[in-house]
């Protein structure tokens, strides 16, 4: 009885969604080798999506797509749309560069800039914003306390963002992300090289992110996209094999293989 | 438990056995190397001290003089340091402000824009511009590169500047083809490859994740070479000008081609001039009476002082990028 009410809560709460990115007949590859094939897989506004799915199976590759990041790479191509707010963002008449001012992305390893932990937010925000001293001082201030990092950094702002530990590291490459206020947040795997601690806070920045943000998260820990998603894709060998509420997939999957890769029978 | 305890001292004393044996052979190697460096550090001090007798008799005649006067006449036996010292400072520092500008332009294009295809090309081809003896830049210089400065460039440039305040000084006299100006232009080319092979390979070890996140935030590739790339590889590229401007600084064929073997101080650098390696390799076989000879040995003493002091600043300067990086 009671599981049949939280269903139809759900049902109610699922009429407020909205697309936020539309990835349609998305195939991709390196050089000659297909990686992706026929993703259709919608993003919806203000939740958070989880990629999963064993290693090689193209979850960062899918990521890859949705800011361009991969056409730094002379041989790799997709082919399909994927629609932003109605606009195709694969179609190369798209400024790439405001593009990726859009979509932030947030990497496996911190890459904090060899410069001070200020100029690393600062530096995003000036790509595209003229503000003042103090407009600026604001922006970064807020970037570091929506990552929960300003407490920590904010008597050495002016010191080398390379000498923060890997955590804060972490944080701080996810402050200067929203500081440029995109849309919508790749996250590649981020707590994989970090400990425990740090793992928890940057797992409810996510948390108090999606009040803003539409986020994407690609992760191998399949407790974090249990705890972090709300909605999961379970993808295998370069195809979607299943996409859902994170709770469905956790508990009643469609598809026998998602039941073995989340039981851990295989991945 | 005893067992155990008199396991363990036999397997000390196979240890202690062992070292033991291997004793001899590890003090061999250590001084083998130790001396191996000591060799180096006596060479450097028999240089010094050569350098420094045989250029004593000048420095006891001249005094501080020998710096500051241009004088250069083996007739009067009246010798001075100050054309040879400035025509290398000058020829160089041409050679950097023109080479270091290039050569970077070249690594940000090899690494950040070339197409793949064209990248190995263009590389050997700059690899091979290292390889090239500069005995062949003097020969190209004076017969090729001098008669065009002469007819085309030089002109040019009194022409064009001829009503500019200072630079009408700086393009003035006749165009005689060689002179300081050339000379630098040849340096710029000589310094260009190693230049740009440093800042190359250094831009290269820049992690592609790094750019990735750069551009991820939308930033162009200017943007990205500019604030990530460049701050990354500091210094490496330092260093990259560092070896350009050593060889710059001790270049000697090529320059004694081209630059006119003039022992005067010109306002304008189209006018000959002379550099410190130039004239030791001219006039070293003329050079009869001692106080000549000793004159030119004290040249070279200048020489290795300079290199060394450029050296020693380019060490303090990287040593604070550390540091502020850190």
């Amino acid at each position: 009885m009671n599981v049949q009410v939280a269903d139809t809560a759900l049902e109610t709460e699922g009429e407020k969604l909205r697309t936020k990115v539309s990835i349609k007949k998305l195939a991709f590859y390196y050089g000659e080798t297909r990686a992706l094939k026929d993703i259709d897989l919608p993003l919806y506004d203000r939740k958070v999506t989880a990629f999963i799915g064993p290693s090689g199976c193209g979850k960062s590759t899918l990521l890859r797509v949705l800011n361009r990041i991969y056409e730094m790479y002379p041989n790799q191509r997709a082919e399909g749309r994927v629609m932003l707010d109605g606009v195709n963002i694969l179609d190369p008449k798209q400024d790439v560069n405001l593009l990726r001012a859009k979509i932030g992305m947030v990497f496996q390893k911190p890459t904090p800039f060899p410069m001070s932990i200020y100029e690393n937010i600062a530096f995003g925000i000036r790509l595209y914003e003229r503000l003042s001293k103090d407009e600026m001082d604001q922006r970064v201030e807020d970037a570091l306390q929506r990552a929960a990092l300003w407490k920590e950094v904010k008597d050495k702002l002016h010191t080398s963002g390379l000498g923060l530990s890997g955590g804060q590291q972490q944080r701080l490459c996810i402050a200067r992300t929203i500081a440029v206020r995109p849309d919508v947040i790749l996250l590649d795997e981020p707590c994989s090289a970090l400990d425990p601690i740090s793992t928890a806070k940057i797992e409810e920045l996510i948390d108090e992110l999606k009040s803003d943000y539409t986020i994407v998260i690609v992760t191998h820990n399949m407790q974090q996209a249990a705890r972090t998603s709300d909605y999961t894709a379970f993808m295998y060998l370069g195809e979607l094999v299943e996409f859902g509420e994170t709770r469905t997939i956790f508990t009643h999957p469609a598809k026998q293989q998602t039941q073995d890769y989340i039981t851990g029978r295989f991945g | 438990m005893t067992d155990c305890a008199m396991n363990t001292s036999a397997a000390n004393t196979r240890r202690t056995g062992a070292s033991r044996w291997f004793a001899p052979s590890d003090k061999l190697f250590h001084g083998l190397t130790l001396s191996a460096a000591v060799f180096v550090l006596l060479l450097l001090g028999g240089v010094i001290v050569a350098l420094l007798e045989g250029a004593w008799p000048a420095f006891a005649k001249f005094g501080f003089g020998f710096l500051v006067s241009q004088s250069w006449n083996p007739v009067t036996e009246q010798f001075g340091a100050l054309a040879p010292i400035s025509g290398t400072l000058i020829t160089s520092f041409i050679a950097m402000l023109l080479g270091i500008p290039i050569s970077i332009g070249i690594a940000i294009f090899l690494t950040e824009i070339c197409p793949m295809w064209l990248r190995r090309p263009i590389g050997i081809c700059i690899e091979l511009l290292a390889g090239i003896p500069s005995i062949i830049f003097g020969i190209w210089g004076l017969f090729v590169f001098a008669p065009f400065m002469q007819r085309n460039v030089q002109p040019f440039l009194i022409d064009t500047f001829e009503d500019v305040p200072i630079l009408s000084n700086l393009f003035a006299g006749p165009p005689y083809g060689i002179g300081i100006l050339t000379a630098s232009l040849i340096l710029t080319i000589m310094v260009l490859p190693f230049i740009t092979a440093v800042t190359r390979d250094v831009f290269e070890t820049v992690p592609p994740v790094l750019k990735e996140a750069a551009y991820g935030l939308g930033s162009t590739t200017w943007e990205v070479t500019r604030y990530v790339v460049l701050p990354y590889t500091r210094v490496g590229v330092v260093g990259g000008i560092m070896l350009g401007l050593g060889r710059a600084l001790g270049e000697t064929m090529a320059v004694t081609f081209v630059i006119g073997n003039a022992h005067r101080i010109h306002a304008s650098i189209i006018g000959p001039g002379t550099t410190i390696s130039a004239t030791i390799a001219n006039e070293f076989t003329e050079a009869v009476g001692d106080i000549y000879t000793a004159s030119l040995v004290a040249l070279g003493l200048i020489l290795f002082l300079i290199t060394f002091t450029v050296l020693a600043i380019a060490r303090y300067m990287l040593m604070r990028l550390n540091k502020r990086a850190a």
